[in-house]
């Protein structure tokens, strides 16, 4: 539970019940206040100016204050943590020399009181503030030995144990510096059989469960059941990564093709029990940068298959179509699989583990790739820029391999962009550009689905992975 | 019988080496990079070549090798890529648990599966002799996820009578330690029956109930005893099922034991994690079979060995 080493998602989810970062991500997605009061920033969007808040205590009494911060981000990039997530911090002057083990300080970074933290960025970037409240860039105290068992923070709860592949448990921090927890304890059970989660829930034993996605369709037709159900659009998008740099898949017209044969809301219907909503470009509805006037490629086999004859493949093409045996991916596949055949279009599933299709599709060894991406945090950019900038071809996200200097040209001055307003309107050019290029099938956007006991008040399902602290919960009849 | 042992350990170090060599070439050529699991959904090719330095995945394979090999003869299992822990120090959490649901399948096996056979013996044809046969035959057929499920389903959900899953005192313990020895059961008492049917055919058994030996001594003193060696065989053998069967039992019913956590190291690509682990089983599965050959010499005192 070392920040400085949580790449996914139950790691980050328990680290901030026990962490704090300078901001934090309210269950609706927003951005607020953590340990620093306030931020400003400089008319040239380079400099951060961030106002700690002073009296926080780490859960062993050591105090928070500017040489945390210091602290805290030296250790994410320090090479001797071996750490391979410190990209969020990477915006900061200097610090990926640092990372790189070129420089043995970062000057980015300065701390001119004990209450007050100046960043110098490489260049303006207008996000900087919702990468601060990620799980890896959590503030951490200089004396723990051993964050990944023990974790100590200056969060809402108190670790307590964790019995390895069995459950963690949390104490509340009656001294949390926004309130105490209302409820005593919180324990996360780690049941790796989601039908035997579902049985815990029915027998009583867990409070609050996400509901599978098979489960989905019965428990909203279940009178009983469907009152305890909460759901919530997720920033969670499911795409089929188009390679754009193989064979017939280069011509825009075929990956075009592709979009119209497949009959989205249907699969969405039926595989995914209605949990989502269909996507029309990378933007979803709930953030700023979504068009609510694009329209997303109808289900049209006949224009399908008049794009691949304009292509010069009236008789349809061969494609490999790579998925995980994890989640929806199998089922996704299978139906995604049929549609395009309908248009002519042969695609083989290559069905292998999880880890084994990433690296594949990462090398640029899959023609399409059914997969999921979790948004880091809820702004437009965390879409488009890994997904599709050319300058994340592979690792970095973008295994579609989407090459487009206009919209690289785009995404970039978005970055730069301090304004909101045209910040967002730079987002929006930018997805319809690419959504036009059709560097994948635009599948949809998740809706979260949880079971909530009648006992428990106030949960609010997050957007946003780390957004629910549970620090408004209450138990009670 | 000293030497016996000893010889027999020795003999097992090349076999274990052999299931180093094995695990080590299969993860090398198998697809998946542990260092693309680290660095999570998006990274830059700076950090992966950097982490992949810091753990030697850059060398060529037999430096890999005799870097990894050199650790184990040391006693040094490596650390996990993903905790950064002492591989050592999960397997030592993680077995005790393991052991303790595969030792209490094989107790309810051996109870459950020796009686029904012998029961079973006693009146081949009979009543007893035919629901005997068809609870082997359920009990050989169905796979032990779908016999889990079906336990947490009734006893758990509908009955309440104990917990679907988790792991504590003794009634987190039986429905696990059921559905991991329904298929033992169900094979034992096929085996008891026909080795017992044989032995009760032979000329002792009758000088035994000539003499006026009641029932039951005749059964368990005299023709159980006789019909063991089979029986250990197959607790023998079972008991690298039950090693590989607790790892869908434990996914299950979340038991927090080393068939979890080497699931959990091959999704994450953990290798370290995986090759310890592999290499440790290895090592229980070599004592337990030297385990049964000594059982052979204490149920049958023709069987020495020297």
């Amino acid at each position: 539970m070392d920040p400085a080493l949580s790449t996914d998602v139950p790691t980050g989810r328990a680290v901030a019940y026990v962490f704090d970062g300078l901001t934090r991500f309210t269950p609706d997605a927003k951005v607020v206040p953590g340990l620093a009061k306030s931020w400003d920033v400089s008319p040239d969007g380079i400099t951060y100016t961030f106002h700690l808040r002073t009296g926080v205590k780490f859960h062993d009494g050591e105090p928070f204050g500017a040489k945390t911060v210091i602290y805290s981000f030296q250790r994410v990039l320090d090479p001797k943590t071996k750490g391979g997530r410190g990209w969020p911090l990477y915006p900061i002057k200097g610090a990926e020399d640092f990372a790189a083990g070129k420089a043995t300080d970062f000057p980015g970074i300065a701390a001119p009181n004990d209450s007050t933290v100046v960043f110098t960025l490489k260049e303006p970037l207008a996000i900087f503030p919702k990468l601060l409240a990620m799980p890896v860039t959590s503030m951490v105290p200089s004396q723990a030995t051993d964050l990944g068992q023990k974790p100590i923070g200056t969060g809402p709860w108190k670790f307590v144990e964790w019995k390895h592949d069995d459950y963690l448990r949390f104490a509340k921090n009656p001294d949390y510096f926004d309130g105490a927890p209302k409820a005593d304890s919180l324990m996360a059970r780690i049941i790796p059989e989601m039908s035997t989660a579902t049985a815990e829930f029915e027998a009583g034993n867990v409070d609050v469960l996400t509901v599978p996605d098979e489960a989905g369709k019965s428990w909203q037709a279940d009178p009983e059941k469907s009152k305890l159900l909460q759901s919530a659009p997720a920033l969670r998008f499911w795409y089929v990564a188009i390679n754009v740099t193989r064979g017939p898949l280069a011509d825009p017209r075929v990956r075009q093709a592709l979009n119209y044969a497949v009959d989205v809301n249907t699969i969405l219907n039926v595989v995914m029990a209605g949990r989502g909503t269909a996507a029309a470009g990378v933007v979803p509805p709930s953030l700023p940068g979504y068009d609510a006037n694009r329209k997303g490629y109808t289900h049209d086999v006949a224009k399908a298959k008049q794009l691949l004859a304009a292509a010069g493949h009236p008789n349809g093409i061969d494609v490999e179509l790579w998925a995980a045996t994890t989640d929806q991916s199998p089922r996704l596949s299978q139906a995604i699989q049929a549609n395009l055949a309908e248009a002519g279009i042969r695609a083989k599933i290559v069905q292998r583990d999880a880890s084994s299709v990433r690296e594949a599709a990462r090398k640029g060894a899959s023609d399409l790739y059914v997969k999921e991406w979790w948004a880091d945090y809820p702004d437009a950019e965390n879409f488009l820029f890994p997904l599709l900038h050319s300058k994340n071809k592979g690792p970095g996200g973008n295994v579609s391999f989407y090459a487009n200097p206009k919209f690289d040209a785009l995404v970039d001055q978005a970055h730069r962009e301090q304004d909101e307003a045209k910040r967002n309107s730079l987002y929006t050019q930018a997805d319809q550009l690419q959504f036009d290029d059709a560097p994948m099938i635009y599948l949809f956007f998740y809706k979260d689905m949880y079971a909530v006991q009648p006992w428990i008040h106030a949960f609010q399902v997050p957007a946003v992975f780390n957004g629910q602290r549970w620090t408004d919960v209450t138990i009670g009849k | 019988m000293f030497a016996f042992i000893v010889r027999r350990l020795l003999l097992a170090i090349p076999t274990l080496f052999g299931v180093l060599i094995v695990v080590f070439l299969l993860l090398y050529v198998a697809p998946g990079d542990p260092v693309q699991e680290m660095v999570g959904e998006r990274a830059d090719p700076e950090t992966i070549a950097r982490l992949r330095k810091e753990l030697h995945l850059d060398e060529p394979l037999l430096n890999q090798f005799t870097h990894y090999t050199g650790g184990v003869l040391r006693g040094d299992f490596g650390n996990s890529y993903i905790t950064q822990r002492p591989i050592i120090q999960d397997i030592r959490e993680r077995f005790p648990k393991t052991l303790l649901l595969a030792g209490s399948a094989m107790l309810l096996a051996s109870v459950l599966g020796i009686t029904l056979g012998v029961l079973s013996a006693r009146n081949p044809g009979g009543w007893f002799d035919r629901l005997g046969l068809g609870v082997a035959y359920l009990g050989i057929s169905f796979p032990v996820y779908w016999v889990g499920l079906i336990l947490i389903l009734v006893f758990a959900v509908m009955l309440r009578w104990l917990p679907p899953s988790g792991y504590g005192g003794i009634k987190y313990l039986i429905l696990p330690a059921l559905a991991l020895g329904s298929r033992s059961i169900a094979f034992l008492a096929r085996v008891t029956r026909s080795a017992m049917l044989e032995v009760l055919g032979g000329d002792y058994v009758r000088t035994a109930r000539a003499k006026g030996l009641k029932e039951r001594v005749v059964i368990v003193r005299h023709a159980l005893r006789n019909a063991l060696i089979p029986i250990i065989t197959v607790l023998g053998l079972d008991f690298g099922y039950y090693l590989t069967g607790s790892i869908l039992t434990e996914t299950i019913f979340s038991w927090p034991g080393l068939g979890r956590y080497v699931v959990n190291a091959i999704t994450r690509r953990d290798l370290p994690a995986i090759q310890g682990s592999v290499l440790f089983l290895s090592v229980v599965f070599v004592l337990v079979n030297l385990l049964t050959d000594l059982a052979y010499a204490k149920a049958d005192p023709r069987v020495a060995y020297s």
